[in-house]
């Protein structure tokens, strides 16, 4: 098995690498905003599949990203792969600052801590215009780098997995999965909890701002309500749950796999597309509760590293 | 640009904030009768309070009768829906991690909301019945918003009654105070759930049916409510009653002060601001709740 | 896990059957003979879902005249219309797929002014021209960009018509309140430009974020503030959601005027003789004498029996015209060629005057106000097209 994935992965790589010079502008569009979904799926992974927090506002850490980026770009003029990373190290602060107080809460009320950073963020956001333009948005210079940013992107998507499969395969990811078993025991056997949890938060709120810095590049606009949307949270878990949550390959099957199904679905059923989402969800949360990936393992006994 | 506050605009608001406050408290009286019977987090409790105002809007636009006697319609009929909603799907996810149930009642709610807009399109729709306001000096107290918040006083405090005092009640306390216990006690859970989504079921519709005659219909305006309630019930103390009561009023309260003293746009950010703060000063809530 | 009764198998079905449904529609082939295909994502679902449906409308409507009339350039025309759900970074994808993918051979704006500042930067790459009919934000016009034009009266003048009436009936202050997004933000803005101008004092601004329900807080300062005027740069629920809290509040000033939404007839429908005197700005009324707009108004209640007509159905309508005129004009389907005809144009639509400054800016489209006077909205202003004239000033809410 081991054999023959790394060549499956370079030549698959090796394709995605020189897609750009063969496709159109809708295909690069397409492949890069897929990977802005493998990447944040796999972000939220990382603190919610892996340690059991249920992140329930993660979003907050792509619009933290995206304005940080955008307003680099616009008011200092940065080059915006800086800025998009300085966007992620602005996520990872924000990540620092709540997330030492509010890994302390269990449950649904971690949950709903996080639901309320996203909305105190937003409105901050709005409530700030002089720095950030308020409700009338951010709008960066024209520029096209579809391509440009069609790598950046896949890069990060690319990283955000290889930080995951270090970490499962690693005794730091036995850590976070013991956690999320049970968190008192792995106190008792003197594992520094809030330590380890606080090290998958700040990991899982990068490279959603590294994306948002990215997306605000390539959007070219963004306002306070079309980067922090709930929505954006709940499509991140349910493509996470739809792959298969606390595996490496899970996000990256379940954003494919749920971002073509809505590209091929929704054009065609102008009406009726919300109806087939909600459904898909209903049909992975109760027949597939470990996703696919899940019942592709039970069903082809593939390696459970995956 | 701003106003001087005075005396009388403080009333006003706490007035407000009152009236608004009773509503959110009987809505997320349902939301934490489920937490509390089940562990499970109801998303879709705000699309039950959306189908319940089309309900009333139905019953007063069809048939032209008092729109307030809908609630005799509204509740009955989300009662209904909701027992089907635990009967065929909820009842799969009950033991499950709580993120199962989210995404399940989640999987549900966009599609009851998308239903509801094949069905009664986007348009908003709303119900004129009683419009205007009675003056009590300086301060202005709303009709529609007076006779709503007496009806969710009256329901919240029913629903208090059947909870101590009846049977069945004691059977559904006794299950949020342990499964397993109230399962060696012969009480049959499984009823039990059914009839707690089925009662939470029927105070979203009752809500449903007040907001009617206070704001625009349309299918996606229950989404706001089921925040507020998730909101109530954590700041009371997720799976505890009274707790829910007094968050209701609490919110209300601070949503409507902060408008007055901030600005409506921080209103939001303050009352999340204030619930991280208990959380911290109290991880379980103002009077305590379950983690789990 | 409660998998007992349903496992893999049928959700794989589901899966599967989802996925041949939609590579069967996929696949389904062009038609033989071409038609000139034009493109645009719409918001219609979401937030923004009954506006855009409506201007949906109004380009199925242009579509169907156009072809009966024999079609332009020998050729039929056709629509491929996506859903953008309300969200620019939908739009962004789906007008790049409509470009590269479709291959169509022009574009119609979205829904929205921020949709339309976020897709404007993909027309612009592929050089194709696309006529804007329900973007309003003057900014979107003034960043150098070729190939978007505006239809319709900048958000900015939206409530000009409040202001100038006020100055004139010799009112002095002014409140201003909005909706914290991208149009009714700017103009609120333009309108404290215009009150400053006119010499009237703006004693209360503020706004509210998008969803809110409950005014009760903000109402409370504009009756503190005491204005002669109140001016709301609104969408249509909170329209409606502020004019009746006005009543229960009591708030009464001489002039209220709202922005988006006054002007569906389901405003007044939802709020009856509460509605009666309040003003509201409009870019196109149905009874408005510009040439073709009876026809227009005849075919759009043939065609959509019972659905709303607004000026989102007819400013589709008319800018499709035009994108056609242009193409006419152009005698090509070259985005240049296309686009230097659209800079020449000088005329007047259903839609009202249409004539585009270099950079695509709106320069003759005229804002109107009316008032709702006993169930009818009768156009007050500007002078040369008013219908009627002023209830000044509005009286106590008891007395309406």
């Amino acid at each position: 098995m081991r054999r023959a994935t790394l060549p499956a992965l370079v030549l698959a790589l090796l394709v995605l690498a020189l897609y750009p010079m063969v496709a159109t502008g809708y295909g690069i569009r397409f492949m890069l905003q897929l990977f802005m979904w493998v990447a944040l799926a796999q972000s939220w992974n990382l603190i919610s599949g892996l340690t059991g927090y249920v992140s329930f506002g993660h979003v907050a850490f792509f619009g933290t990203g995206a304005y940080t980026a955008a307003i680099l770009v616009t008011a200092h003029g940065w080059h915006w792969v800086w800025a998009s990373l300085l966007g992620g190290l602005a996520a990872v602060i924000l990540a620092l600052i709540i997330g030492y107080p509010c890994l302390r809460l269990k449950g649904p009320y971690f949950a709903i801590a996080m639901l309320g950073l996203n909305e105190v963020m937003r409105v901050l956001v709005s409530y700030f215009e002089g720095l950030t333009g308020g409700g009338l948005g951010l709008s960066l210079p024209t520029l096209y780098a579809s391509r440009e940013i069609y790598y950046a992107m896949g890069a990060t998507a690319l990283a955000a997995t290889a930080v995951t499969h270090l970490i499962v395969t690693s005794r730091l990811g036995l850590r976070f999965m013991t956690i999320r078993e049970d968190e008192i025991a792995a106190e008792a056997m003197g594992i520094n909890t809030a330590g380890y949890k606080l090290c998958a938060f700040l990991l899982s709120a990068f490279f959603p701002g590294v994306v948002g810095g990215l997306f605000a590049r390539d959007t070219g606009y963004i306002e306070p309500i079309s980067v922090f949307p709930l929505l954006t949270t709940v499509t991140m878990i349910v493509m996470v749950l739809f792959g298969g949550k606390g595996t490496i390959w899970g996000p990256v099957l379940g954003a494919g796999a749920l971002f073509v199904l809505q590209e091929l679905v929704w054009a065609r059923f102008l009406y009726l597309h919300q109806v087939l989402f909600g459904a898909i969800i209903v049909v992975v949360v109760l027949c597939m509760p470990k996703g696919v990936l899940g019942v592709l393992q039970e069903r082809y006994r593939l390696p459970r590293s995956l | 640009m701003s106003v001087t506050i005075t005396p009388a605009m403080v009333g006003q608001v706490i007035v407000s904030g009152l009236l608004a406050g009773a509503l959110y408290s009987m809505v997320a009286l349902g939301l934490a009768l489920i937490f509390g019977v089940m562990r499970v987090i109801n998303i879709a409790h705000g699309t039950l309070l959306m189908l319940g105002a089309y309900t009333t809007f139905w019953w007063f636009h069809l048939l032209g009768i008092n729109p307030y006697l809908s609630l005799l319609a509204s509740m009955p009929l989300m009662f209904l829906l909701g027992m089907l909603l635990q009967r065929t799907l909820v009842t799969r996810v009950v033991n499950a991690p709580e993120l199962s149930s989210l995404l399940l009642t989640f999987g549900v709610s966009i599609g009851l909301v998308n239903m509801a807009q094949l069905a009664f399109t986007s348009d908003l729709r709303s119900v004129e019945f009683l419009t205007g306001s009675f003056l009590l000096g300086r301060i202005a107290l709303s009709k529609s918003r007076l006779i709503a918040f007496a009806c969710a006083v009256a329901i919240s405090f029913f629903a208090f009654w059947f909870l101590q005092r009846t049977k069945l009640g004691k059977a559904i306390r006794a299950t949020s105070q342990s499964s397993e216990v109230a399962m060696v006690c012969g009480i049959n859970v499984r009823r039990i759930h059914l009839y707690a989504f089925g009662i939470a079921s029927a105070l979203a519709a009752a809500g449903g049916s007040l907001v009617a005659l206070m704001v625009a219909i349309q299918p996606e305006m229950g989404q706001v409510y089921t925040l507020k309630s998730f909101l109530v019930i954590v700041l009371g103390g997720a799976g505890n009653y009274p707790g829910a009561l007094l968050g209701g009023m609490l919110l209300g309260l601070v949503e409507q002060l902060s408008s007055l003293f901030l600005t409506t746009q921080l209103s939001e950010a303050v009352a999340y601001v204030l619930l991280v703060l208990v959380l911290l000063l109290r991880p379980t809530g103002l009077l305590g709740g379950r983690d789990r | 896990m409660g998998s007992q009764r349903c496992n893999g198998m049928t959700a794989g079905w589901v899966a599967i059957l989802a996925l041949v449904l939609a590579v069967g529609t996929w696949l389904t082939p062009a038609a033989a003979q071409s038609p000139i295909k034009i493109g645009a994502s719409l918001s219609l679902t979401g937030t923004y879902a009954a506006l855009g449906q409506n201007q949906s409308r109004g380009y199925q409507l242009c579509a169907k005249n156009v072809n009966e009339r024999g079609g332009v350039l020998g050729r039929k025309i056709e629509f491929v219309l996506y859903d953008d759900q309300s969200q620019p970074a939908t739009g962004v994808r789906l007008y790049e797929r409509l470009i590269t993918q479709d291959k169509v051979d022009a574009v119609m704006g979205p829904y929205s002014s921020a949709i339309t500042e976020a897709v404007a930067n993909v027309n612009e790459k592929y050089r194709m021209p696309m006529v804007a009919p329900m973007a309003s934000t003057t900014s979107i016009f003034k960043k150098g960009r070729k190939f978007i034009f505006m239809v319709q009266s900048p958000a900015e003048v939206y409530l000009e018509g409040l202001i100038d009436v006020a100055a004139k009936r010799g009112l002095k202050t002014v409140a201003i309140i909005n909706e914290d997004t991208l149009f009714p933000k700017a103009t609120a803005q333009g309108t404290v430009e215009l009150a400053r101008k006119k010499g009237l004092q703006v004693v209360f601004a503020e706004a509210y974020p998008k969803g809110n329900t409950d005014f009760s807080a903000i109402l409370t300062k504009v009756r503190a503030a005491n204005p002669d005027v109140l001016g709301a740069a609104t969408y249509f629920d909170d329209a409606v959601a502020i004019t009746r809290q006005m009543k229960e509040l009591n708030v009464n000033p001489k002039m209220y005027g709202v922005t988006v939404g006054g002007d569906l007839p389901k405003f007044y429908e939802l709020l009856g003789k509460n509605a009666e005197f309040v003003y509201g700005a409009t870019q196109w009324e149905a009874e408005l004498p510009y040439p073709g707009a009876k026809e227009f108004n005849e075919a759009y209640r043939k065609e959509f029996p019972g659905a709303d007509l607004s000026y989102h159905s007819a400013g589709g309508y008319a800018g499709c015209q035009i994108l056609v005129a242009a193409i006419q004009a152009a005698g090509s389907l070259d985005g240049e060629k296309i686009r230097d005809a659209i800079l020449k144009m000088d005329t007047t639509t259903v839609y009202g005057g249409f004539k585009v400054d270099q950079d695509g800016f709106q320069v003759s489209h005229k804002m109107v106000m009316f008032q709702w006077q006993e169930g009818k909205k009768v156009i007050v202003w500007p002078d040369e097209l008013a219908a009627g004239k002023v209830r000044f000033p509005t009286p106590p809410w008891n007395q309406r």
